[in-house]
């Protein structure tokens, strides 16, 4: 390749004139594609199908020990049903969500909008409302817990100061404020990024819509609404999608936390699912599990990119 | 002194002669797992153990430290993908499953000449059906830990010895007005390990030797029915019962003097003497019931059943348990799992405060070594504290555990 | 960092155009509620941090003290001199880096190109592919660990830096080629039309002006990428095993204790591996503005 004798230049011409015209503008686009597909599909493929064979055998410590794991039909999934657990980590992962993406969302997109402007200052908010994101999660989940603490819990000393609670209160230990106290933590961690991304998005609104839509003297709401965030609509999808994803596959908030408890008041399907699997060893439960939330993702998600396009096609 | 020492040595050279007879002279690699706080840095008195091991046997050993809290879970991937160490560290609760799944070797016929080497407690916390699994790298029980300040405040000049003046001092040093607590305990599983001790105190079981489900009897139930309502009746415990999941939580109110009382182990010293230095505190045997009792936990040494190299792994699973393990413990604050290590002149050389643990050492006892141990502990057992505390009778939340327990123990 | 080198003219700041998204308010009031806003979000936001600051630097005796010290007593660095000295962390660190730079370049490089492509052109699955994708998302990682780990191991790639790379890759890769594709769908492709016309080849067009307008997504990609493989840790505590290979988020994770955690080293840890990343945002935030910006976008 070094050796040969036709110049750089010739080559590059080579190249772009294969991507003008003919034939290579048509492949052009596979190509710039295929890297991504490669790597995802090389890599992903065998765990995938690994994971969802998984919940129809029985594979546990000692079935993957002697190496013998049979297949058991939908016996994982009967299992699980059967679980009193599997309803509640159900229930309880449908307001995990909800709560998450709302307030992920609607607070990413309102500090958007607050630092997507030229005011002194900024680049230091902007940093600063970061930090949660930057933070290595085990040690940011390890201090909530330890703020929320009934003992020690600087959460605690600020709220009765501030005199919203008479005391200490044991904010995860509480059947009824365990879910909500991590909640909490999660959209503190979640946050930042949506706003990034909002934010990103902010950035590529041409300047000239926004004149127009103010020499029309729209007023800022009706501004916000009708003009910047449909301008900012696929990249509010995809965070949402995005926020959707991480939130139902978020792990460490909860099982750092509370483990799911007490008493599964904050049992979610994926800290069931571990726990089906690396507390029990019954890879097949756990895998009966994670195929149910992710054919469950998937199916979210496919309705709600195809609502999206079916708008975008008005 | 020197008597002393040439026994000692000549015991570990018996010990590698015995080793080396069954094993061709020939040098293997060792892959070892230990948790990670015995190997914390370049200098943790485990490396220099190991070179010794290296220079007396021609072995060479590759230390990789894991995380007590991914320890389970990345031996569980590791073994099941036909990996893993040699020679892996195992909290006890972890021996029974993976013995009983096949991923350990037998030990029993390399362990037999040895046995009587080790405390009867800790031995058979490696033993699942008969067979051993697992050689006790270090042991540890729980005691009972005093606020000297509190109790005196109380009117009580001694430390509670039995179940009676230990509901007395608990409710002695409660006070709403000052916000103390006779005891701190804690929440779900952290609370059911501390819950075991009192169990068998009282004279029930979990699981006795004969595999009967004990759970529902009365001996148990009325130990955590008396546990219980230390909180929701005498509100002798803080409300971090509830929530305490890690002994950092179940330390905070002892160390901040709001509990006159801990349930905990040798692990605790050193906390609570960071956490407050002008703490005044004393260590006592656990107050007994009809008998005294107190639960074992630490860790084992096991060898992967698919070591290429199981004659090696033995002889360091064996170096690190032996002998030698009394002065490698000593280093780590720990205590050896060995008979030697009970010896009075053994109990005399520990810090004051670490010897009631050694002391007591002949009332300890393993928990059920059952397949379904993990889950009937962090599930059913932690479950029940929760729910008791929370109002539901124990008879009832006991009687359902036995039920569920009865269920795993069938399958 | 590497963002910043794509670009080789430096671009100059555009004012911004201002959003009032509130209702008209006198502005010395609006100017008021603005700040007290950012202030409120940063406080909350930063709060946390500062108590593991804060925890990091008093002394242990004062950690377990009630009620807590909102500002530490006695000031101590002796948790950051115990971990900076040892000669652990800088392995961890330097391990840490090469995999965050190796895995933000790749992974930018790769999705950038894949998400113009399907911003750009209509082809037989560019709407479907991105989606497939994103599927291989949606399994809960953990419970991948297995077979990837098989898999690893068949390859001879455990215990390797290089080994993760793929699997952090395979990990970040969806997300980011979505939001590539996001981006790009926002920039008007009239431009580079115009480009064309004016003699542009198709690469130059692509090089000149849609890239600088496409950097506040690129940055942004960027930044998800660099944070999340600096802090990941499922799969490298599971699929790294020697003490030398070691990532930051491992070496935290051994300062858990197994009974009893000392809280302030751990707190430092946790300050410590932070910080790099938070300073390298704060410079690459500028970048954040789009490089042509809105304003040019005329017609």
């Amino acid at each position: 390749m070094m050796k040969r004798t036709s110049p750089r230049q010739e080559l590059k011409k080579t190249w772009s004139s294969m991507f003008e015209t003919g034939r290579g503008a048509r492949i052009y686009p596979y190509l710039m594609v295929l890297p991504a597909v490669l790597v995802v599909v090389g890599v992903v493929v065998y765990p995938l199908v690994y994971g969802i064979l998984s919940a129809f055998y029985d594979v546990t410590l000692r079935t993957l020990g002697s190496g013998k794991m049979n297949f058991v039909g939908l016996r994982n999934f009967e299992r699980v049903f059967a679980d009193p657990v599997f309803l509640q980590a159900s229930w309880n992962t449908l307001v995990w969500v909800v709560l998450n993406v709302v307030a992920q969302l609607g607070l990413g997109l309102a500090l958007a909008l607050l630092l997507h402007r030229a005011i002194p200052g900024i680049g230091f908010f902007r940093s600063g409302i970061l930090v949660p994101w930057v933070v290595p999660s085990v040690v940011a989940v390890l201090t909530w817990r330890w703020m929320y603490d009934p003992s020690v819990g600087i959460a605690n000393e600020l709220l009765l100061r501030l005199g919203i609670i008479d005391d200490y209160h044991p904010w995860l230990g509480d059947t009824a404020t365990s879910l909500y106290a991590v909640t909490i933590e999660s959209i503190w961690k979640g946050t930042p990024f949506v706003m990034l991304l909002l934010l990103a998005a902010l950035q590529l609104v041409p300047r000239s819509i926004l004149e127009a839509a103010s020499m029309d003297g729209a007023s800022g709401w009706r501004k916000l609404w009708h003009v910047i965030l449909p301008q900012i609509r696929v990249s509010f999808a995809i965070a949402a999608v995005l926020t959707f994803i991480l939130t139902v596959n978020n792990f460490n908030a909860i099982w750092l936390m509370t483990e799911g408890g007490p008493l599964n008041s904050s049992e979610i399907l994926f800290t069931l699912a571990y726990k089906y699997g690396f507390k029990r060893f019954d890879l097949g439960m756990a895998s009966a599990v994670a195929t149910m939330l992710f054919v469950g993702l998937v199916i979210a998600t496919t309705i709600y990119l195809k609502l999206i396009q079916a708008r975008e096609g008005d | 002194m020197t008597v002393h020492k040439f026994l000692r040595k000549s015991a570990v050279s018996a010990a590698i002669a015995i080793g080396l007879g069954l094993s061709p002279a020939m040098a293997d690699n060792i892959v070892f797992w230990v948790n990670s706080p015995l190997a914390s840095g370049p200098d943790a008195p485990i490396y220099a153990e190991i070179k010794a091991f290296e220079k007396e046997t021609g072995h060479t050993v590759e230390v990789q430290p894991v995380a007590h809290m991914e320890m389970e879970r990345n031996l569980f991937v590791a073994l099941s993908g036909g990996a893993g160490p040699d020679v892996m560290a195992l909290d006890i609760a972890w021996v029974a499953g993976l013995a009983d799944a096949g991923l350990i070797a037998d030990l029993s016929e390399k362990s037999k000449p040895f046995a009587a080497e080790y405390q009867a407690g800790p031995l058979a916390s490696g033993r699942f059906d008969q067979r051993q699994y697992a050689m006790p790298l270090y042991t540890n029980n729980v005691a009972l830990f005093v606020n000297d300040r509190m109790l005196k405040e109380a009117g009580i000049d001694k430390a509670p010895a039995n179940w009676d003046e230990f509901h007395k001092a608990a409710v002695a040093m409660t006070n709403k007005d000052k916000d103390t607590y006779g005891l701190t305990f804690g929440g779900s599983r952290m609370g059911a390990f501390q819950l075991y001790s009192f169990i068998w105190e009282n004279g029930g079981d979990i699981i006795d030797e004969t595999g009967k489900v004990r759970v529902g009897e009365p001996g148990a139930v009325d130990a955590v029915d008396f546990l219980a309502k230390l909180y929701t009746e005498n509100h002798a415990m803080p409300e971090s019962v509830l929530t305490a999941g890690s002994w950092d939580e179940v330390n905070a109110p002892f160390i901040q003097e709001r509990a006159g009382m801990l349930i905990s182990g040798d692990w605790a010293l050193s906390a609570l003497e960071k956490g407050n230095p002008k703490l005044e505190f004393s260590v006592h045997p656990l107050p007994t019931g009809k008998q005294a009792a107190t639960v074992i936990g630490g860790y084992n040494l096991a060898i992967n059943a698919n070591s290429s190299v199981q004659d090696a792994s033995w002889q360091l699973a064996r170096w690190l348990t032996g002998p030698r393990s009394v002065e490698l413990m000593h280093k780590y604050n720990r205590l050896s799992a060995t008979v030697a290590a009970t010896t009075p002149e053994a109990i005399a050389a520990l810090p004051e405060k670490q010897r009631p643990f050694m002391q007591q050492a002949d009332a300890g006892k393993a928990r059920p070594v059952v397949a379904a141990w993990s889950q009937i502990h962090n599930e059913i057992i932690a479950n029940v504290w929760d729910s008791v505390l929370r109002g539901k009778p124990a008879k009832d939340a006991m009687a359902e555990a036995a039920t569920a327990i009865q269920g795993l123990l069938g399958q | 960092m590497q963002i910043a080198s794509i670009h080789e003219r430096p671009t100059k700041r555009v004012a911004m155009p201002r959003i009032r998204s509130g209702l008209s308010l006198p502005k010395p009031l609006g100017k008021f509620l603005t700040y007290a806003t950012l202030w409120v979000a940063f406080v909350w936001s930063v709060f946390p941090f500062y108590w593991m600051i804060a925890t990091s630097i008093r002394g242990k005796d004062e950690i377990f003290q009630r009620p807590p010290n909102l500002v530490p007593h006695a000031i101590t660095f002796q948790n950051y001199i115990d971990l900076l000295v040892g000669a652990q962390f800088w392995r961890f660190a330097l391990n840490s880096l090469i995999l965050t730079i190796s895995v933000t370049i790749i992974s930018v490089l790769i999705s950038v190109t894949a998400g113009y492509a399907m911003a750009r052109h209509r082809f037989k699955g560019s709407v479907m592919l991105p989606l497939f994708m994103l599927y291989g998302q949606m399994f809960p990682p953990v419970l991948l660990l297995i077979p990837f780990y098989v898999q690893l191991r068949y390859l001879g790639w455990l215990d390797s830096l290089y080994g993760l790379i793929p699997v952090y890759l395979s990990y970040m890769l969806p997300l980011c080629v979505w939001l590539m594709r996001g981006f790009f769908s926002q920039v008007p492709f009239s431009l580079e039309d115009a480009a064309r016309m004016d003699g542009c080849t198709r690469w130059q067009a692509f090089w000149k002006v849609i890239l600088p307008m496409a950097r506040p997504g690129i940055v942004a990609v960027a930044t998800w990428v660099m944070i999340h493989t600096w802090n990941e840790f499922l799969y490298a505590s599971t699929f790294i095993l020697s003490e030398k290979k070691r990532t930051l988020p491992l070496g935290l994770s051994g300062l858990i204790g197994q009974y009893t955690t000392d809280w302030g080293v751990l707190m430092a840890g946790g300050v410590i591996t932070a910080a790099p990343i938070l300073i390298v945002f704060f410079f690459l935030q500028r970048h954040l503005v789009s490089g042509v910006g809105g304003g040019a976008v005329k017609g």
